[in-house]
């Protein structure tokens, strides 16, 4: 499972990804977009629809923290049914080091709260969290999915992710 | 009859249809009532159209000799067969393009004129004859065939195709409606056909997205020509906008896209080429999803240029620029019309989920990009970038090493050389210009000089040549033997003549 995300997956801007709930297979379907300020504009056009975002940023650069906010201003106010999963990145670089972190843990969750998001810190290197994020986007499609569908046919989630854990957010 | 209103008098039979049928006509329809404006009309458009049609062909034909008779020997060698499929998709592009020329000579595209004439007309003629709706026809016969082929085993399948059918039919009839109106019908036959199929099925969505193909595959292959690019909409009118913007577009280099490809490197370029003919193949494709197929081709091989030319995985922020940068190269022939159609026409479930639709959405990102460009997306001033636009200047070609070797392949730099031997032998050429000028106004001057000299020569040694005049006695030449004689000064230093004397004796 962990291999599925560290490994096989980078390198790939799609992955349609199968995660079990409880007696079903709910499949993501998980896109990367261009976080960069030049493709702003068309970045709509990728979130159309989506149940749910993950908006990444670097621990280790505020600036990246600032950019990731953007997004979710942006996300809250064009989909309104999107879930928004707010999500640190390069956990295991603060580890190793404490004195690198730039965004406190608690101004985070203190954000996320007041966003009504999911907070989660990963780590792409060592897989840290990363299945249990995906986890939850999925189970919280799966409850959400019996109230605004009235079929139970759609298991297919188009689901947006910004950048590939590690892009998107902390170049600028 | 009184038909007095506010003093404009009007007789009762101006009012009347020309044609004497007995309801009111109107000027805007040249006295007709509208059914007798509609029968004129509708004929002239259609003789218009046949016209058209024939001299479309005729030019084709002509065209076709000529090259057949020029390319004989050519086709006769076995050895070039891709060419040969690329000069047959040609010729098919070239007759989709008849269709366009065609379009425009039929007046007045906005009302639409094939209303009535639809159920009765098109049944009889399908539409002006020509090589391309015949194509088209054997093309939706044989999906046709081999829908029913795939229908055989599935259960009910007899039942599926004859609702396909039916709906296909009734919809070529509609064609006149609005192109948003028409994907949504399509669009609700595929979401009621699905979720009875799902039913039936018993969920075994996997068969039911195959039916859902190859009824997306039968439908779309019969109704291509009615609803690519349909005269209701101004999808045409968009090509031309973002190919003449693409066009314009032609100086913006990798480096300004931040595009992390190298083209040096021949798996690479191979890639980047591969990725373009893709794309562009796509016009070619009629069903929605065979469109898209080709689109997710181009991605791969961009994903692949990308991962080889940084030897590391590639994200969207790799792939969106190098995506935009083979748009910009390739120029796909109706862009617009083809996301127009597939977003119309394609099964929705595709476009929202999968691979396909994630590659489909970075396309219509990338598009969005091109019309929106500016200076600032390019990392420049907006002067700058105007004056490029303007096509004034372009960014020097050679721009030193760094674009050399991150840009440039084989053929562009062969393209550089050989306009920096151009701008050279310009310069060179100039150069013997302004010495040959030099040259003749020195000549002019020297006989001038000449001239001058000799006139004070004559000046100074008037008898002279009187003498010498009188002595040769050959009047027109004389002037430039007085001449060299009055230069002789050795004259005056020469003893003497002899006199004549006698001597007695």
């Amino acid at each position: 499972m962990k291999s599925f995300f560290t490994e096989n997956t980078i390198g790939a801007a799609f992955v349609a990804k199968p995660i079990q709930v409880g007696d079903k297979v709910i499949t993501l379907g998980i896109w990367d977009t261009a976080g960069s300020e030049r493709y702003e504009a068309m970045s709509r056009i990728y979130y159309r629809g989506a149940r749910a975002a993950v908006v990444c940023y670097d621990l280790t650069d505020s600036s990246s923290f600032q950019r990731a906010k953007f997004w979710v201003k942006e996300l809250q106010n064009c989909e309104e049914l999107c879930k928004i999963y707010l999500c640190g990145t390069k956990s295991d670089v603060i580890e190793g080091d404490r004195s690198l972190r730039q965004i406190d843990y608690h101004d985070a969750q203190d954000f996320t709260e007041e966003i009504g998001a999911q907070y989660f810190e990963t780590s792409s290197k060592t897989g840290k969290n990363v299945d249990e994020l995906f986890q939850k986007v999925a189970e919280d499609y799966n409850s959400t999915a019996f109230q605004f569908m009235t079929e139970e046919t759609g298991v297919d989630l188009g689901q947006k992710k910004d950048s590939y854990f590690y892009t998107c957010c902390h170049n600028n | 009859m009184m038909s007095q209103r506010r003093g404009i008098h009007v007789d009762q039979s101006e009012l009347l249809c020309k044609k004497g049928c007995g309801f009111y006509g109107n000027t805007a329809w040249q006295g007709l009532c509208s059914k007798c404006w509609r029968e004129v009309n509708q004929r002239e458009k259609q003789r218009q159209i046949q016209e058209d049609w024939a001299l479309a062909e005729r030019l084709q034909r002509e065209e076709e000799e000529a090259y057949a008779s020029r390319h004989q020997r050519a086709q006769s060698q076995p050895a070039i067969t891709p060419f040969n499929k690329f000069e047959e998709r040609k010729t098919k592009v070239k007759s989709s393009k008849v269709n366009t020329v065609t379009k425009f000579f039929t007046p007045s595209i906005k009302t639409p004129p094939k209303k009535d004439a639809g159920p009765f007309d098109t049944q009889s003629t399908p539409s002006p004859s020509s090589s391309a709706s015949r194509q088209s026809t054997l093309d939706s016969d044989r999906a046709a065939r081999e829908f029913i082929d795939f229908l055989k085993p599935v259960k009910s399948g007899r039942e599926i195709f004859k609702q396909c059918r039916a709906f296909t039919e009734s919809m070529v009839y509609k064609r006149d409606m609005g192109a948003d109106e028409l994907s949504e019908s399509v669009q609700d036959f595929y979401q009621n056909l699905s979720e009875r199929l799902q039913s039936q099925f018993k969920g075994s969505s996997e068969l039911v997205e195959k039916v859902m193909d190859e009824v997306e595959k039968y439908m779309m292959t019969r109704l291509y020509t009615e609803v690519f690019c349909p005269e209701t909409t101004d999808d045409e009118k968009k090509d031309l906008a973002i190919q003449k913007r693409i066009r314009d577009l032609h100086w913006v280099t990798i480096a300004m896209l931040c595009v992390p490809v190298d083209e040096e490197i021949p798996e690479v370029s191979d890639s980047v080429v591969k990725a373009i003919t893709d794309i562009i193949e796509m016009d070619s494709k009629q069903v929605p999803k065979d469109k898209l197929a080709c689109i997710t081709r181009c991605s791969k091989h961009i994903f692949n240029a990308i991962k080889v030319s940084k030897k590391e995985a590639a994200s969207a922020d790799d792939f969106l620029p190098t995506l935009i940068y083979i748009v910009l190269k390739a120029n796909p022939p109706r862009l617009q019309s083809n996301i127009q159609y597939i977003t119309r026409f394609c099964n929705p479930s595709r476009l929202m989920t999968g691979e396909d639709g994630y590659y489909f959405t970075n396309l219509c990102c990338a598009v969005a990009f091109i019309e929106k460009l500016d200076g600032q997306s390019l990392n420049m001033s907006s002067e700058e970038f105007e004056l490029y636009m303007s096509g004034q200047t372009s960014p020097h070609w050679p721009q030193p090493t760094a674009a050399s070797s991150s840009s440039g392949t084989a053929a562009l730099t062969q393209v550089h050389n050989s306009l920096d031997l151009l701008t050279g032998l310009g310069e060179r050429q100039e150069r013997v210009i302004e010495k040959a000028r030099q040259l003749e106004s020195d000549l002019i001057d020297w006989t001038d000089e000449v001239e001058q000299e000799v006139q004070s020569a004559l000046e100074s040694f008037p008898l002279e040549t009187q003498n010498t005049t009188a002595n040769t006695a050959s009047g027109t030449a004389s002037a430039s033997l007085s001449a060299i004689d009055s230069e002789n000064i050795e004259n005056e230093q020469l003893p003497p003549p002899l006199q004549p004397q006698m001597f007695a004796g």
